[in-house]
């Protein structure tokens, strides 16, 4: 049988990583969280996540900071990273490295799903 | 970048020192006896040849030419010795220029007196050439060196011709030009002797005193330039440090500004995001009701989350937001930005959304988000207060700016509204309660930050009906003074 692909999700908010998990895990998909960009970073490592779904407002090192290091390394650069932009955040500034696609929070339930089978299928998996 | 700029005005350090104008003045007349030095050597042979071969005056005219020589070679040192100068340490220059000032007087003084002794003495009227020294001391010299000067002429002068009287040293006699007796006259001797010094010491008085002024205005000029320029370094430093200042508490404050935001949102998207769980079957089927107030919750919540966006952006533009912002925009491609899914709305209202953009799309310097969000702003509000008809989006290019208006043929506005209509939390009478009553009030910040204008009519002039929202934004904002400038 295929493996599960493995998602990371990296939010600051604990409710909805958890809301997050539960429906990911519902369509069969293993995933691991983190609270912070600094926990993601390491956990996106260690763990070789095929799609990482990330926060960009979050305190101790948000997802500026996040990606700045994400981008660094290349043995992490063929991951997609969907972007979960909050309501209102300033995107003023450029993201330091290529996003597979942004994504605008509130997110749906089904929106989420459809996107990440999206960017999943796209890699081949 | 401002900081930046008040750096260069502040002279940290000169490269090449300037030369005080004392300096300069005092450098430049040394330089002019020298020159003049030039002329007075080919004087003298002119006068002697003329003297001599004219008049047929009787007099050698050998050490006439020998001190001619000699003339000519100390001045060609001090030719050197004043370009030398030119490089001298800052501080030592003035005391250096008037140290070779005394030498070139003192040296022309007994080149002179040798001259004369030669050429007849007492006799010869250009004894009075001395006064034309002590001129020239008193223009470089401090008062008392040139009265110091002056004396030393004087007694030279009356060196000379008491030595020729008393038989010390021979008399020349000018032949021919005055009787050869009249060095022993001493009436004479002393009355000439006594005109000479009188206007010798004269003229030190007028001259020295009058270029004395001279130098001390000259002195106190530079003194109050340099505390000008002191004082202005110092303001200036203070601005760039008050600017600094603020650049620092402005950045604290947009910090402040993006903990709150993440801190209001952040539970009103989660509760979202869960509502949207339960409205999407996630936790088992819901009734009709429950799914009607579920979704006036998301509403309310959607209702709030804008108000918070507006709320926060207002702050944000009053802090200079969209100045950091700004940069070369392509117009039309901002218009067609801001309309996407707007057209997707108007139709679901039976709407026609037109679009009128100029061939060539126009280029302004702006913050191209931010002049989304006002189109987006003015083309809902058009498509909200609108029941049946069109809403035209169109942009209008012209010299010095373009014009960008959206005209509807909705439900207008209440002529005692139109002067409120871009006032914060304004909701117009005749539309219920629907907005935060904050987008208009930020569109006409975000235009106005732009150096643009934003005005309303109702009903639009064109059609008779519905409104026109209308706003320019000048092209070349910020470039346009500092082009002038170069």
């Amino acid at each position: 049988m295929k493996r599960k692909p493995k998602i990371l999700v990296i939010d600051d908010d604990v409710d909805l990583v958890a809301v997050m998990k539960g429906t990911l895990e519902s369509k069969t998909y293993e995933v691991v969280v983190a609270y912070n960009g600094k926990e993601g970073l390491e956990k996106a490592k260690n763990e070789k996540p095929d799609l990482i779904l990330l926060d960009i407002m979050m305190p101790v090192m948000d997802g500026f900071n996040f990606a700045e290091q994400f981008g660094k390394d290349p043995s992490l650069a063929k991951i997609p990273v969907l972007a979960l932009t909050s309501f209102s955040d300033s995107l003023g500034q450029p993201f330091p490295f290529q996003v597979a696609e942004y994504l605008r929070k509130p997110l749906k339930p089904k929106e989420l799903i459809a996107k990440v089978e999206e960017h999943l299928k796209r890699k081949g998996l | 970048m401002v900081l930046k700029k008040i750096d260069n005005v502040i002279p940290k350090e000169q490269t090449a020192r300037e030369q005080p104008p004392e300096e300069r003045a005092l450098l430049f007349r040394l330089g002019v006896y020298v020159r003049m030095r030039w002329l007075v050597v080919l004087g003298i042979i002119g006068c002697t040849l003329v003297a001599s071969q004219v008049f047929d005056i009787g007099f050698p005219t050998l050490p006439v030419y020998i001190i001619c020589a000699v003339i000519a070679l100390y001045n060609l040192l001090f030719f050197r010795w004043t370009q030398s100068l030119q490089k001298e340490e800052a501080g030592l220059v003035v005391k250096k220029a008037q140290t070779q000032g005394n030498i070139q007087i003192l040296v022309d003084l007994v080149a002179l007196t040798v001259l004369l002794h030669y050429t007849g003495g007492i006799e010869n009227p250009f004894i009075f050439l001395y006064l034309a020294h002590t001129i020239a001391a008193s223009i470089v010299l401090p008062q008392r060196q040139a009265y110091i000067l002056a004396t030393l002429a004087i007694f030279m002068i009356t060196l000379v011709v008491f030595l020729e009287y008393a038989d010390a040293i021979p008399h020349i006699n000018l032949e021919g030009f005055a009787s050869p007796d009249r060095y022993k006259q001493f009436s004479r001797v002393v009355g000439i002797l006594f005109a000479v010094a009188t206007l010798v010491y004269g003229c030190t008085y007028v001259v020295a005193a009058v270029s004395g002024e001279l130098r001390r205005r000259q002195r106190e000029m530079v003194r109050l330039r340099d505390q000008l320029l002191e004082k202005r370094t110092m303001e200036l430093e203070q601005a760039s440090n008050e600017i600094a200042k603020l650049e620092d508490e402005r950045r604290r404050f947009a910090r402040f500004l993006g903990v709150v935001a993440h801190d209001l949102q952040s539970p009103l998207v989660a509760t979202q995001s869960f509502i949207s769980y339960i409205l999407d079957g996630f936790t088992g089927t819901i009734t009709d009701g429950q799914r009607d107030l579920l979704e006036r919750g998301v509403r309310r919540i959607d209702g709030l989350l804008t108000l918070i966006t507006d709320l926060l952006d207002i702050p944000r533009i009053e802090t200079g937001q969209i100045a950091r912002e700004m940069r070369e925009i392509a117009l039309n491609e901002v218009v067609k930005r801001s309309l996407e899914g707007l057209d997707n709305l108007a139709q679901q209202k039976g709407l026609t959304l037109k679009v009128e953009l100029p061939e060539s799309t126009p280029k302004v310097n702006g913050a191209s988000r931010r002049l989304q969000q006002v189109i987006t702003n003015l083309v809902s509000n058009a498509i909200n207060y609108t029941n049946e008809g069109t809403v035209l989006v169109r942009v209008v290019d012209s010299d010095n700016e373009v014009l960008v208006e959206v005209i509807d043929s909705g439900i207008g506005i209440l002529p005692e509204d139109l002067p409120r209509l871009f006032n914060d939390f304004f909701r117009g009478s005749n539309v219920g309660s629907k907005g935060t009553g904050l987008g208009l009030s930020i569109s006409k910040r975000i235009v106005e930050a732009h150096g643009g204008r934003i005005w309303a009519e109702s009903p639009a002039s064109e059609t008779k009906k519905g409104s026109r929202f209308a706003f320019t934004i000048p092209k070349k904002l910020m470039a346009a003074p500092e082009e002038k400038r170069k």
